[in-house]
């Protein structure tokens, strides 16, 4: 898989490269600021972009809006959003337009070389993969909010937690101790629960997420 | 109280530090020798006059009475022009005094004086109802007042003219008769009774109308002084037959007569100085000088005024910063050279305390600025030290603000390094700590992999201290999202309600907006025992209104000294609202100067 990544510090710039580059994927590109990422991927349409949130040249959200463009923009390359904190808003807006191939993760999730670049691939293969902390965030307000959630099981919220993290179903049954089975049978429930049409299970699975973690 | 004409402007007047234009000041000697010279020729004429009448047969005492009349009149009135310059009662009664000269000339033997006093006959009559109707503040207010005192003038000047013009009699009274017609001069006389009689019923109507609107203590001075004045008007024409009935010989009551009249006037002038009307007098003597009390400043206006240039404007020597400061203490410039304004320099016993600028292509030459500063210097001193007051009060509010805004940097700076610095170090580490995990023999790893979880969890503990300095929402979007995210984080069903965009508020005020919010949740879950929270910030024109609300117990004492310190220095306000069981409520507002 082809990357760019956005990062301005140098140290992580390179440490991301390092990484990226001894588990068997090509990093075409590193940029320092938002107009370079923006270049870099216009020059080499890469698989997945991953990038820093918080970018020169106006070190806000830069790199956000960046990502958001270019995830929008017709090529829609796959984005990982990075940053040291998570916010709900911009886990939002990442889901609002193109909920696919999108993914949003603790920069310190890095270390743990192994899930962090499986989580990049599933989102490289259009999935959805956001970090167990904003996932948490999201359904403490969804528990707290009394709504269409309120009306799920608390294994079935468990369940949906583990969806929004992009989870398989395979590896939701691990976690959970019961068989793939069960899991999909709580997921159609979860579908039905939120009022989701049977269509594309795919379609599905992201749409019980994106109105699971927008609320 | 309703608004009587008798009701008098509003005693409060804030004098600030002004210096009342009392003494002998040039302006006042100079009334002063107008009044002089005007009692010196009423007096000449009433001599002349008197010199005139005594060979005239009939009653010489009455005859030089109207005199008497007149002279008093006038004296009252030079008096009250004096102590009241700026109120016409004064000029009003030396216009009595002139009315009663000319009536007086009719006893001459002169046939040209004769006419004079003629037409001039019943006008002391008109004066004293415009008096009685303009006491105490020598003004006709209203329109009835108005009407009343124009039909009394009509009947004492038009309605007179039948009397002379259509009755024949022998010289010398002989010269404005244009024809005999006694039935005109009959009809004339029945118009002139009954008008008369409609303005004096009026009158009294309008004098009793104003003292039953008017207050106890001043009714106890003005009830007197009507009807001593009503009884006068109705004594000029009514008094030969009053005296008839009373069985009064002529002579008496020819004496009766002038002494009362000439009485009125020094009712009138002793009611003004003395009865309760002195200070309202120098109220508005104040008010004059000051122009009105509208709240600007009185020393800008007065100057102005004087120097005929309505952008003149005096500012203020502060010799402990050697700065030039306006009245509300604001730093401010002289003019500089080649703008079209210049300044002149106030200096009071050789220290500068002021300056006056002034537009210099009116005012060519500086020398009127200039007299007209060593006239003000005195106020201005004066003026000077409530603007050093002021000067000081801005500046202790800027270096507030200035600390809450260094402050701010700082937190920025430090969130900003641990950021860049120390956040990124910790993802080396553990990065380094996984790698090494990796590369290691399988005994080994378990301890690799937990010393990298470990890193793991100073950098969670990192992230919570970076977003309590200064939050990444805050620092990367704004009020709003820092708000929400702030919102999220909280362990209660909270409502929010945000009605801002971001990238709009300076920071200072977002960031205090902020830890309002930041510290009123924290309250409320540490102490307040709530079932749910409340947030609301909504940004007005001009104002951000922070509030945060609980359903908690209740009783809250200030815990919040260093947000209200801090609320203060950007200029807001903070309110606590927390009755025992009846939840907190934190409200602040905030000025956001756009």
């Amino acid at each position: 898989m082809r990357i760019v990544i956005g990062e301005d510090e140098a140290l992580l710039r390179q440490g991301l490269v390092h990484v990226l580059g001894h588990t068997g994927h090509t990093v075409c590109g590193a940029a320092a600021d938002a107009p370079e990422l923006a270049r870099l991927v216009a020059e080499h349409e890469p698989d997945l972009l991953v990038t820093d949130i918080r970018m020169p040249p106006g070190n806000t959200d830069d790199g956000l809006r960046a990502a958001l463009a270019l995830h929008r923009g017709p090529a829609a390359t796959p984005v990982v959003l990075l940053s040291q904190h998570l916010q709900r808003r911009y886990a939002r807006e990442l889901l609002a337009e193109r909920p696919t191939g999108v993914g949003y993760l603790l920069k310190q999730r890095i270390a743990d070389i192994a899930t962090f670049v499986a989580d990049l691939e599933r989102v490289a293969a259009g999935g959805t993969v956001l970090d167990p902390e904003i996932v948490a965030l999201m359904a403490a307000r969804a528990r707290l909010d009394d709504d269409a959630f309120g009306g799920l099981s608390p294994r079935q919220q468990e369940v949906l937690r583990h969806m929004a993290e992009g989870r398989s179903n395979a590896a939701i049954g691990r976690t959970l101790g019961v068989t793939e089975k069960a899991v999909i049978g709580q997921i159609s429930r979860i579908y039905e629960t939120l009022g989701l049409p049977p269509t594309d299970d795919d379609h599905r699975r992201v749409l019980a997420v994106v109105r699971y973690l927008a609320g | 109280m309703r608004a009587g004409p008798w009701s008098l402007p509003a005693r409060t007047i804030t004098c600030q530090g002004l210096i009342m234009p009392l003494g002998r000041t040039p302006l006042s000697r100079s009334l002063a020798g107008a009044l002089v010279a005007l009692a010196a020729v009423f007096g000449v004429l009433g001599l002349v006059t008197v010199a005139l009448v005594l060979p005239t047969p009939g009653p010489r005492g009455a005859y030089v009475g109207l005199v008497v009349i007149a002279w008093a009149y006038v004296a009252a009135g030079v008096v009250a022009w004096w102590q009241r310059p700026s109120n016409a009662i004064g000029a009003l009664l030396v216009a009595g005094g002139g009315a009663w000269s000319l009536a007086a000339l009719a006893n001459t033997q002169v046939p040209e004086l004769i006419a004079v006093g003629a037409v001039a006959a019943t006008t002391p009559v008109a004066v004293l109802v415009q008096l009685l109707l303009a006491f105490p503040s020598g003004r006709l207010r209203g329109p009835a007042a108005r009407v009343v005192v124009g039909a009394a003038w009509v009947t004492v000047l038009v309605l007179q003219a039948p009397g002379y013009l259509f009755v024949r009699e022998p010289a010398p009274y002989h010269l404005l008769e244009i024809a005999d017609r006694p039935d005109l001069a009959a009809l004339g006389g029945l118009a002139q009774r009954v008008v008369g009689a409609l303005v004096v019923v009026a009158t009294v109507v309008l004098v009793v109308g104003r003292l039953r609107a008017t207050d106890r203590e001043r009714r106890r001075v003005l009830l007197p002084l009507a009807v001593y004045g009503l009884l006068a008007v109705v004594m000029v024409p009514l008094g030969a037959a009053v005296a008839d009935l009373v069985g009064l010989d002529p002579t008496t009551l020819g004496v009766v007569q002038i002494v009362a009249l000439a009485g009125v006037p020094v009712a009138f002038v002793t009611g003004l100085l003395r009865g309760g009307f002195a200070r309202t007098g120098e109220i508005e003597e104040l008010a004059t000088w000051l122009g009105g009390a509208d709240g600007r400043p009185g020393l800008a206006r007065a100057c102005a005024r004087a120097l005929g240039d309505p952008t003149a404007q005096v500012v203020f020597w502060l010799p402990g910063t050697e700065r030039y400061v306006d009245a509300e203490g604001e730093p401010a410039q002289l003019p500089a050279a080649g703008s079209g304004r210049a300044a002149v320099e106030v200096e009071l016993g050789g220290r500068r305390v002021g300056a006056i600028a002034y537009d210099a292509t009116f005012l060519a030459d500086p020398e009127p600025v200039a007299a007209a500063g060593r006239v003000l210097a005195l106020a201005v001193d004066r003026e000077r030290l409530v603007a050093e007051l002021r000067a000081s009060d801005v500046a202790l509010r800027r270096s507030r603000l200035r600390l809450v805004e260094a402050a701010d940097r700082e937190r920025r700076r430090i969130a900003r390094d641990l950021h860049d610095g120390l956040q990124v170090r910790l993802v080396l580490l553990a990065l380094d700590a996984q790698r090494f995990a990796d590369d290691v023999a399988p005994e080994l790893r378990d301890r690799a992999v937990a010393l990298r979880t470990g890193i793991d969890d100073a950098a969670t503990e990192l992230r919570g201290h970076v977003h309590a300095v200064m939050p990444a929402a805050l620092v990367e979007r704004g009020l709003a999202a820092a708000t929400e995210d702030l919102v999220d984080r909280v362990p209660l069903p909270t409502r929010l309600d945000l009605d801002l965009e971001d990238g709009t508020l300076p920071p200072a005020i977002e960031s205090t907006a902020y830890f309002v919010v930041a510290e009123g949740l924290a309250n409320a879950l540490r102490h307040a025992h709530a079932r749910s929270l409340a947030v609301r910030v909504v940004a007005t024109r001009g104002t951000v209104s922070v509030e945060v609300s609980d359903d908690g117990a209740g009783g809250a004492v200030n815990g919040m000294r260093g947000l209200a310190d801090r609320v203060g220095a950007v200029g807001g306000s903070l309110v606590v609202d927390s009755p025992a069981g009846g939840g907190t409520r934190v409200s602040v507002e905030l000025p956001c100067g756009s």
